[in-house]
């Protein structure tokens, strides 16, 4: 069967009444946790593990991708509407976002940030269609070594990008790995590293960790350091654009789609450097009014970093679909997902569960549709949404990580871990340690160790089994390079800067 | 205090530990089970030893005198000290509401819990906050317990909602 024919079925699977609410559910929740600060899609995705245990697998994961979508659209209103910088994957929204709508033309950039997220959206989810299969047919002859050299490169690649300091990214996968370890053994059914606690022998729950490291860990850092000031929103009406808007977006649309997609896909790319780089571009290639608007809100400054921002989700997409590799947090966790079902993304999924992965694929195009409709007239909502009381959201942050928490097994062991990985996320943030490294460590770090057990077994112990396949030859070469290029730019940096004190004196 | 510490020491020393305990504490696992290829102890073995390097070349970043950037966030001023009597009010309020959640039930529990956060962390209006907590704690048992079947405690509530 062709992929089409794959995708046709999958649309017939996703516009079923029942997966269609679904999807609804998920891109309204992704939506809101998207706006509102301190909560974002792989959290809200971790506390709904356990609640969605009872739900069929196609309709979990077709919730969770309208999750991952809808979060990605909020982030954008809450960029352009408050004065604050939010996190880093919309930070470059808001430097053009912002000043547009204080310009009084929020509802311009609103519109050119919705508009483009779908078409965007729609268009990095027809590469993944077109890019998956692909993927499925060269990793289907991928050994075991050649899956451990390419965990080994989302670490490494994961952990240099995310920070400007490669020693706490590293730090904070450790965290992760370490993390990973406790519990038993699964191949020997030895105990490792459990204290002699009975509780920990099943290891630390990921859904735990997750809400831990985001949740509990968000309240407590801005509890130590709450701006007073209530926050300052933008108002503003309907979200439309006018016949200008549109000839000026187009480009930065399509611009920002080519460079988000590729970057999401790649381990450690990530939504921040697409946009960031689309940005760039769209600055230097302003004419005109947009060459003198920028800096004071040019909409092509919002309209291709957002499309970048949404087609990154989609490439992340392809790399854990098709290889069972998280290149992202929310990546991360909704691989934990897969597991808690019982299934394992890679080329097998495509062949085993096809029905599931172009059923989640087509509600991705439906969840984009539904994002499109649900934030350019419902635009004012959302704004209401961003004024809730500081006090009362993260106060309801917490109750419902306790809630998600304790509803996992029952037991109040579990509130005391999750309260000291909340310390632990409190101080990672405190100290500029990116936690994202850590999920993905805690979730990819087992999977690394099977993997390398299964390639020294086949070897019989003999190491150099590891680098015999080209493809985990140049994977681990390219990890190699992750680790060292900002250690090299720093001594090239270094070396600069003495050239320059001494020629100054 | 002396002027080499700084708090981020703190957290680069935590990793170095960590690192020498998963080290130590993979020593007592006994390797003897696996014939071919490697045991349980080697990938842990990886790990901890890889930490403890992390961890040396962040103590040492640490001591001369690198640091990390604050993570920024909406409601995040980071140029604001800590403010400690924020952490350790959270922090007492939470665990407070871990130990007596079987006790409370869920209801009065996360009732209480959201009334303590939010107070802690500014509401201005404690009768509004109380209201809005309540709200809070019936409903979350409604939709979770009666609606999704999740099993939560029902304290001394149990059979009266």
């Amino acid at each position: 069967m062709t992929s089409f024919q794959l995708l046709l079925d999958g649309f017939a699977a996703a516009l079923t009444p029942v997966n269609l609410m679904y999807a609804l559910i998920g891109v309204t929740l992704g939506t809101l946790v998207g706006v509102l600060p301190g909560i974002g899609p792989a959290m809200t995705v971790a506390l709904l593990l356990p609640i969605t245990f009872t739900v069929p697998p196609a309709s979990a994961f077709i919730m969770f991708a309208g999750i991952y979508y809808g979060g990605m659209y909020g982030g954008s209103t809450t960029s352009i509407l408050l004065n604050t910088p939010g996190e880093s994957a919309s930070m470059i929204t808001a430097l053009e976002g912002n000043k547009m709508a204080r310009r009084g033309r929020a509802a311009q950039a609103l519109a050119t940030a919705a508009i483009g997220s779908f078409v965007a959206g729609t268009v990095a989810t027809a590469l993944l269609v077109v890019a998956a299969p692909a993927v499925v047919d060269f990793a289907i002859s991928f050994g075991p070594e050649d899956y451990f050299a390419l965990a080994i490169l989302a670490f490494t690649a994961v952990s240099s990008v995310l920070s400007r300091s490669i020693v706490r990214g590293l730090a904070s996968l450790g965290l992760g790995l370490v993390i990973g370890l406790i519990g038993i053994d699964q191949q020997t059914g030895q105990a490792r590293l459990t204290l002699g606690i009975p509780q920990l022998l099943d290891g630390i729950d990921v859904v735990i960790v997750a809400v831990g490291l985001f949740a509990l860990g968000e309240a407590l850092y801005v509890a130590s350091r709450l701006r007073h000031a209530p926050p300052e929103v933008v108002p503003v009406g309907r979200a439309w654009m006018g016949r200008a808007d549109w000839r000026r977006s187009w480009f930065p649309w399509l611009r920002g789609t080519a460079l988000g997609f590729p970057f999401g896909a790649l381990p450690g790319g990530g939504a921040e450097i697409p946009t960031f780089l689309s940005y760039a571009a769209e600055k230097r290639l302003a004419r005109g009014v947009a060459r003198e608007e920028f800096g004071n809100g040019a909409i092509e400054g919002v309209a291709g970093p957002e499309a970048a921002n949404n087609a990154s989700a989609a490439g992340t997409l392809v790399p854990l679909l098709t290889l069972g590799l998280p290149t992202s947090a929310t990546a991360a966790i909704l691989l934990a997902a897969f597991q808690q079902y019982g299934l394992q993304p890679g080329p097998q999924l495509f062949d085993h569960n096809p029905a599931l992965v172009w059923g989640m694929i087509a509600s991705l195009f439906i969840g984009n549709t539904m994002l499109l409709v649900l934030n350019l007239p419902l635009a004012p909502l959302w704004a209401r949404v961003l004024r809730v009381p500081r006090p009362y959201l993260y106060s309801g942050i917490v109750l419902f990580a306790a809630l998600g928490v304790y509803a996992l097994n029952g037991t109040i062991v579990d509130l005391f871990v999750l309260y000291l990985l909340g310390l632990l996320g409190y101080a990672m943030r405190r100290f500029g340690l990116p936690v994202a490294p850590a999920v993905i460590g805690m979730i990819l770090g087992p999977m690394a160790e099977i993997q390398l057990r299964r390639a020294l077994a086949i070897g019989a112990g003999d190491v150099s089994v590891l680098v015999r396949s080209p493809v985990a030859v140049v994977l681990l070469v390219l990890a190699a390079l992750a680790l060292l290029t900002p250690l090299f730019r720093k001594l090239a940096g270094r070396r600069r800067q003495t050239a320059t004190t001494s020629a100054g004196e | 205090m002396t002027r080499w510490w700084r708090p981020e020491l703190g957290l680069a020393i935590v990793v170095l530990v960590l690192g020498v305990l998963v080290v130590v504490g993979t020593l007592d696992v006994s390797a003897a089970a696996s014939q071919l290829g490697i045991g349980p102890r080697f990938f842990p073995m990886l790990v901890g030893g890889a930490m403890v390097l992390i961890g040396l070349f962040y103590v040492a970043d640490v001591l001369r005198g690198g640091h990390g950037d604050p993570e920024e966030s909406e409601d995040v001023d980071t140029d604001a000290p800590t403010d400690w009597r924020g952490v350790g009010l959270v922090s007492g309020i939470f665990l407070a509401f871990a130990a007596l959640l079987n006790v409370l039930g869920w209801i009065i529990g996360a009732s209480l819990l959201f009334f303590a956060l939010s107070l802690a962390l500014g509401a201005e209006h404690k009768s509004r906050a109380a209201v809005v907590a309540v709200v809070m704690g019936v409903t979350t048992y409604l939709l979770f317990v009666k609606g999704l079947g999740v099993t939560l405690p029902g304290g001394p509530l149990e059979g009266v909602i």
